[in-house]
C-alpha cells in the first residue's frame, strides 16, 4: 500500500537524522578544550589522577573512538551522571519528561481550540475590522517574550489578585504516581482534589506556552482559509446553495487544516522551546527547569542528554505529524 | 528612494521600519539621550530598587542604576546580538542553499541532510547546549545562535534554487555557455533575494527573542551588561515589590521583534504578490 | 407564449478595478421557457460566465456594481437584498436551480469522498422533504436521519445509474481525484438532476474534457433534461455542440446579446452580422481557423451602442445607438440596423 510505503521512507530518514544529531551534540561536547576529567576531579587531583580518570571515561582515546564509545553507551540508555543530582541523567529525563510533555499537550490543545477558529474568522472576515484585530493580536503574540509573559502573569494574576498558585505542579503530594502525568493519575486513582489543584496550576503556564502557539495557528489558518475560499469546490458548492456554515466550517477547513497539521510538528518546537523558560519561572519540575540547573552548574553531560532527548521527541512528533498527514490528505495516498 | 516610496505603501511594513529606525536611533544616541549614562556600569546603592519617577522614568533596579538608561544600552547589544547573528547565519546559509540547490546530487543532499538536522532540535535548545559549553558570553551567544539559525536560509535558498533552475532564462544562460559560478552569482542570487529579505526580518525577530531567552537563562554576556534578558532574570529576586523591574526590559523586547514581524509581513505582501493578506479576487 | 421560467432584463453589471469600471454585461436580455434548453453562445470574454454566475448568485463580490437591470426566476427577485426575498432565492438554490460547472476537476471537494459530498447535497436539498422544515440543530450539527438517508441514497443510485456511471456503489467510497474527468462530469450532471430543478445552469460543461467524451456527456445531459423536463442555460462556444442539443440559442457578444433564435432558424437564417461570422468561423463549415477579425473591445472604455461596431463591415453612424430587438421568425429576434435576413416585418416586437 501506498500509505505504508511513505511511513517507511519517513522511518529510514529517521535513523540518519538521529545519528546526525548526535554527531553534532557530541562535537557540540568536544570542540571546546575542556577536561571533564579535572572538573570531576577538582582542582587538587595529581596529573596521575587525572591520568586515571581519564582512561576509565574513555577521554585517552581518539575522538572517534569516543563517538562510538558515547553512541554504544546512549544506545544502552547511559547518558552518564548527572555532576548535579548524581543521578544517572537518562533517569533523571526521563522522570522530568511527563511533567513537561503534559505542559506542551494542554498548552497544544489549547492553542489549536484558539488559533484555529480565529485563523477560519480572521480569513471569512478578511481586510476587515475584525480580521485587523485579530492580525494586531497575533502579531503581538508572536513578539512577547515568554518567560516575561510569564512574570507578568504571576505579577497579576498570583501575587496582586491571588487567584492563582504562584507555580508548582500542584499542591501537596499530588496522586499516586503511574504515568507521571498529574491529570491523569490523578483521574485514575480517583483523586480530585488533586486534579482540581492539577488543573488550576497549568492555568498561567500554558496560557503563556500557548499564546505564540495560537498565534502562529492563527496566521497559518487564515492563509489556508484563504487560499481555499476562492476555489471552484467553494464556488460550486456555494452555487449549489449548501449553507454557508457549511462550506466554511467544513469544506473549507478540512482543507486549510490539512497545511495547518503539517505546521504542528513546528509549533511543537517553538512550545518546547518555550516550556524551557517558563518551566524555569514556574519551576515547574520538568525538563526545562533541569535544563536550567545544569546550566547554572554547567553541567554539560546533562544539557547534552537534554537536547538528545528533545531532539528525539521532536523528530518523533515530526514523524508523528507526516503519518496523521498521509491520513488526511487523501491525495497523499493516490 | 523608489523601494522607499513602496514600503511606504504597506502599513504593516512602515510601522515596522519606524519601530527598527527609532532602536538604532536609540541605540546611536544611547551616551547623549540616556539621563544617567554612566549607570550602565556604576552602582548607586543608596538608590536600589525605587519605583518610576521623574528621576527614574522606569525605576532603578538592584544597583540603583536607572533602569532607562540601561534600556537604551541594552538595545545597542541587542542590535550587535541580532545584525551579527543573523548576519553570520545568512553568510552560512545562503551558500549552502546556493550550491544543493544548484548541484543537487550527493553533494545537495549531504548538505540538506545537514540542515535537517540542526532543525530537528528546537533552537533554543542547540543554542542552550552550544552556549554552554562555550561558556557565557556576548560572543558565544552570537556563535551559538549562528550555528543554529543558518538552516532556515539554506532551507529557503534551495527550494528557491531548485525552481529557478528549471526557468528558462537561467537554462537560456547556462546553454550560452555561462559559467556555474556567473549562474549561480547573477542569475539565481538576485532572484532568490526577495525571499532571503522577508525571511531575514523575521529571522531578526525570532533571534532577538532567543537571545533575549538565552540571556534570560543566563548564558549571554556576564553582569553588569545591560541586557534586556538578563535584567528580567534579575528581577526576579526582587519581585513582587520591584512590580516595574521587569516592565521596561520585557516591552523593549516586545516593541523590537514586533517591528521585525511586521516589517517581514510587509515586506512579503510587497515582494510576493501571490501571499498577499487580500482576501477576495 | 406561457410565462418564462428565467427572465434576465436589461442587466447590466461591471466591476470596479485598477483600469477603472469594467462593463462586463450591458443591458443582457435572455429567457429560458420551462423545459427549453438554451444555449448561450459567444466567444470567450463575453460575458457567459458572468450572466451564468449572476444567475446562480455567486458573483466575486469584491469590486461588483450592478448598474441595472433584473433576473426573475418565476416570481423571484434573484437580485434582491431584502431579507424575504432572500429567504425566497436561498429556498430555490440549489433546489430549484442547479449547477454543473465547468471544471469537474476541481470542482468536487479533494479531502471529502465523493459520497460524503452526495451526503451533505441530499441532506440539505433532497427533493423528498419540505425545504421549509424547521430544524434546532446548528448546521453543523443537523442530524440525518437514518430513514431520510435511506431513502435519498436510493434515489441517489438510481440517478447515478441514469447518468450511466459504472459501479456507483464504489465511485461513492472514491475520492474526486481517484475518478477520470468524463466520470465527475457525469456525477456533477447526477448532482444537479437530485435535486430535481427546474432550471439547470451548465457552464461550459465539456471545454475541460477529453473531445472524445464531450459528445457523450452531452447527449447524456440532454437526455435526462428533456425526459424530465428540465430546462438548461448550457454556456457554450462550441456551435457544433449547441446545434446537437439545444432547443433554442442566444448569442452574446462582449456583455450584449445580439440574436436569439431557435435552433433551426437560428442556423438557417442568422440576421445579426456577429452571428454569421461566428457559423463561418466554426472548422466544420469550412471556415477559416483563424476566426473572427478584430479583438474584443475594451471593457473599461466599450464603444456605444451596438459593441460590435468595431468589428462589423457593416457598421455605421447609426449602430452607435443600440438597436431595439427586431423580430425575424417566431422566437427569432437580433438586434442589429444592417441585418442579413430581413425582418419578418417593419413592427418592432415588443420585448420589455
Amino acid at each position: 500500500m501506498r500509505r505504508l510505503e511513505i511511513i517507511l521512507s519517513r522511518f529510514v530518514w529517521f535513523i540518519p537524522t538521529l545519528f546526525g544529531l548526535l554527531l553534532v551534540v557530541f562535537l557540540i561536547a568536544n570542540v571546546v578544550p575542556t577536561d571533564p576529567a579535572r572538573i570531576i576531579a577538582g582542582e587538587n587531583a595529581t596529573e596521575a589522577q587525572l591520568a586515571i580518570l581519564r582512561a576509565q571515561l574513555g577521554l585517552d582515546e581518539p575522538i572517534y573512538v569516543q563517538f562510538f564509545i558515547y553512541v554504544r553507551d546512549l544506545l544502552s540508555g547511559d547518558m552518564g551522571r548527572s555532576l548535579y543530582t548524581q543521578r544517572e541523567i537518562s533517569d533523571d529525563l526521563l522522570r522530568r519528561l511527563p511533567a513537561t510533555m503534559e505542559l506542551t499537550l494542554v498548552s497544544i490543545t489549547l492553542a489549536i481550540l484558539i488559533g484555529v477558529p480565529f485563523g477560519v474568522i480572521s480569513a471569512i472576515r478578511a481586510n476587515t475590522w475584525v480580521d485587523q484585530t485579530l492580525r494586531v493580536i497575533s502579531v503581538s503574540g508572536l513578539a512577547v517574550a515568554s518567560f516575561w509573559f510569564a512574570i507578568e502573569l504571576q505579577l497579576f494574576f498570583s501575587t496582586r489578585l491571588g487567584w492563582m498558585p504562584l507555580n508548582g505542579r500542584i499542591a501537596g503530594f499530588g496522586p499516586e504516581r503511574i504515568t507521571g502525568f498529574l491529570l491523569i493519575d490523578s483521574v485514575i486513582t480517583g483523586d480530585w482534589a488533586s486534579l482540581r489543584s492539577a488543573m488550576w496550576h497549568l492555568i498561567l503556564p500554558t496560557l503563556t506556552l500557548a499564546l505564540p502557539a495560537a498565534a502562529t495557528l492563527l496566521r497559518f489558518t487564515r492563509a489556508g482559509v484563504l487560499e481555499v475560499i476562492n476555489s471552484n469546490y467553494v464556488l460550486y458548492e456555494t452555487a449549489m446553495g449548501f449553507p454557508r456554515a457549511l462550506v466554511v466550517w467544513k469544506y473549507v477547513l478540512r482543507n486549510a487544516l490539512i497545511s495547518t497539521v503539517t505546521q504542528i510538528g513546528l509549533i511543537f518546537g517553538t512550545l518546547f522551546a518555550g516550556a524551557v523558560v517558563v518551566e524555569a519561572v514556574f519551576d515547574w519540575p520538568g525538563l526545562g527547569t533541569y535544563a536550567v540547573q545544569s546550566i547554572l552548574q554547567s553541567d554539560t553531560k546533562a544539557i547534552l542528554g537534554f537536547s538528545i532527548l528533545v531532539g528525539v521527541v521532536f523528530i518523533g512528533i515530526n514523524l508523528l505529524v507526516d503519518i496523521v498527514h498521509t491520513f488526511i490528505d487523501p491525495r497523499m495516498v493516490k | 528612494m523608489k523601494a522607499i516610496r513602496i514600503l511606504l505603501t504597506d502599513r504593516a511594513a512602515t510601522f515596522g521600519s519606524g519601530i527598527i529606525l527609532f532602536l538604532v536611533a536609540v541605540a546611536i544616541l544611547a551616551p547623549w539621550i540616556a539621563p544617567h549614562p554612566g549607570d550602565v556600569n556604576t552602582f548607586h546603592l543608596m538608590n536600589r530598587l525605587q519605583p518610576p519617577s521623574a528621576e527614574n522614568l522606569f525605576g532603578t533596579d538592584r544597583m540603583g542604576s536607572d533602569i532607562f538608561s540601561r534600556i537604551l544600552f541594552g538595545a545597542r547589544i541587542t542590535i550587535t546580538i541580532a545584525v551579527i547573528a543573523v548576519g553570520v547565519a545568512v553568510i552560512i546559509g545562503v551558500p549552502i542553499g546556493l550550491l544543493a540547490g544548484y548541484y543537487g546530487g550527493f553533494l545537495g543532499g549531504f548538505l540538506m541532510r545537514t540542515s535537517d538536522v540542526f532543525l530537528a532540535v528546537p533552537q533554543i535548545v542547540l543554542a542552550i547546549a552550544i552556549a554552554q559549553t562555550l561558556g557565557p558570553s556576548l560572543e558565544n551567544v552570537i556563535l551559538a545562535l549562528s550555528l543554529t539559525y543558518w538552516p532556515f536560509w539554506a532551507r529557503l535558498v534551495y527550494a528557491e534554487t531548485r525552481a529557478l533552475k528549471n526557468q528558462t532564462f537561467v537554462e537560456a544562460a547556462i546553454a550560452l555557455g555561462a559559467s556555474d559560478f556567473r549562474v549561480i552569482v547573477l542569475h539565481i542570487l538576485p532572484n532568490t533575494a526577495s525571499a532571503i529579505i522577508v525571511r531575514t526580518s523575521i529571522g531578526m525577530g525570532a533571534t532577538i527573542l532567543t537571545a533575549a531567552a538565552l540571556g534570560f537563562l543566563g548564558l549571554g554576556a556576564p553582569p553588569p551588561t545591560p541586557e534586556w534578558g538578563r535584567m528580567i532574570s534579575e528581577s526576579r529576586e526582587y519581585l513582587p515589590e520591584a512590580w516595574w523591574y521587569a516592565t521596561a526590559p520585557g516591552i523593549a523586547i516586545f516593541l523590537v521583534v514586533m517591528g521585525f514581524n511586521l516589517l517581514g509581513d510587509g515586506l512579503r505582501d510587497i515582494l510576493d504578490p501571490k501571499t498577499r493578506r487580500r482576501g477576495g479576487k | 407564449m406561457s410565462q418564462p421560467l428565467l427572465k434576465v432584463d436589461g442587466l447590466s453589471l461591471g466591476f470596479r478595478g485598477d483600469g477603472g469600471f469594467a462593463h462586463i454585461l450591458d443591458g443582457v436580455n435572455v429567457t429560458i421557457q420551462p423545459g427549453e434548453i438554451m444555449g448561450l453562445v459567444g466567444e470567450s470574454g463575453c460575458g457567459k460566465t458572468t450572466l451564468a454566475r449572476a444567475v446562480l448568485g455567486v458573483l466575486p463580490r469584491n469590486g461588483l456594481q450592478i448598474r441595472g437591470g433584473a433576473i426573475r426566476l418565476r416570481d423571484i427577485d434573484m437580485l434582491s437584498h431584502e431579507p424575504a426575498e432572500v429567504g425566497r432565492q436561498n429556498r430555490v438554490r440549489g433546489r430549484k436551480v442547479t449547477f454543473i460547472p465547468q471544471d469537474p476537476f476541481t470542482s468536487l471537494n479533494p479531502v471529502l469522498t465523493i459520497g460524503e459530498q452526495i451526503d451533505d447535497l441530499m441532506k440539505w436539498k433532497s427533493p423528498l422533504r419540505d425545504p421549509d422544515e424547521r430544524s434546532y440543530w446548528p448546521t453543523l450539527l443537523r442530524p440525518y436521519p437514518r430513514a431520510a438517508r435511506k431513502a435519498d441514497r436510493e434515489k441517489v443510485m438510481e440517478t447515478l445509474d441514469e447518468v450511466q456511471l459504472p459501479q456507483p456503489a464504489q465511485i461513492l467510497k472514491k475520492y474526486p481525484h481517484e475518478v477520470s474527468g468524463g466520470q465527475r462530469q457525469r456525477l456533477m450532471i447526477a448532482m444537479a438532476l437530485l435535486p430535481e430543478p427546474e432550471l439547470i445552469i451548465a457552464d461550459e460543461p465539456t471545454t475541460a474534457l477529453d473531445v472524445t467524451i464531450q459528445a457523450q456527456i452531452l447527449g447524456v445531459l440532454r437526455k435526462l433534461a428533456s425526459d424530465r423536463g428540465v430546462a438548461v442555460m448550457l454556456t457554450t462556444h462550441d456551435l457544433g455542440s449547441a446545434y446537437e442539443i439545444c432547443d433554442a440559442i442566444t448569442v452574446m457578444y462582449a456583455g450584449q446579446e445580439v440574436e436569439a433564435a431557435p435552433v433551426g432558424s437560428f442556423f438557417n437564417a442568422p440576421a445579426h452580422p456577429y452571428t454569421a461570422k461566428l457559423l463561418a468561423s466554426r472548422p466544420d463549415a469550412g471556415g477559416s481557423m483563424t476566426g473572427i477579425p478584430g479583438e474584443l473591445p475594451n471593457f473599461y472604455a466599450p464603444p456605444a451602442g451596438c459593441r460590435f461596431i468595431t468589428r462589423c463591415d457593416r457598421a455605421t453612424e447609426r449602430c452607435t445607438i443600440r438597436p431595439e430587438p427586431t423580430r425575424f421568425a417566431a422566437g427569432h429576434v437580433a438586434r442589429c440596423y444592417h441585418p442579413l435576413t430581413a425582418p419578418e416585418s417593419d413592427r418592432k416586437e415588443k420585448r420589455a
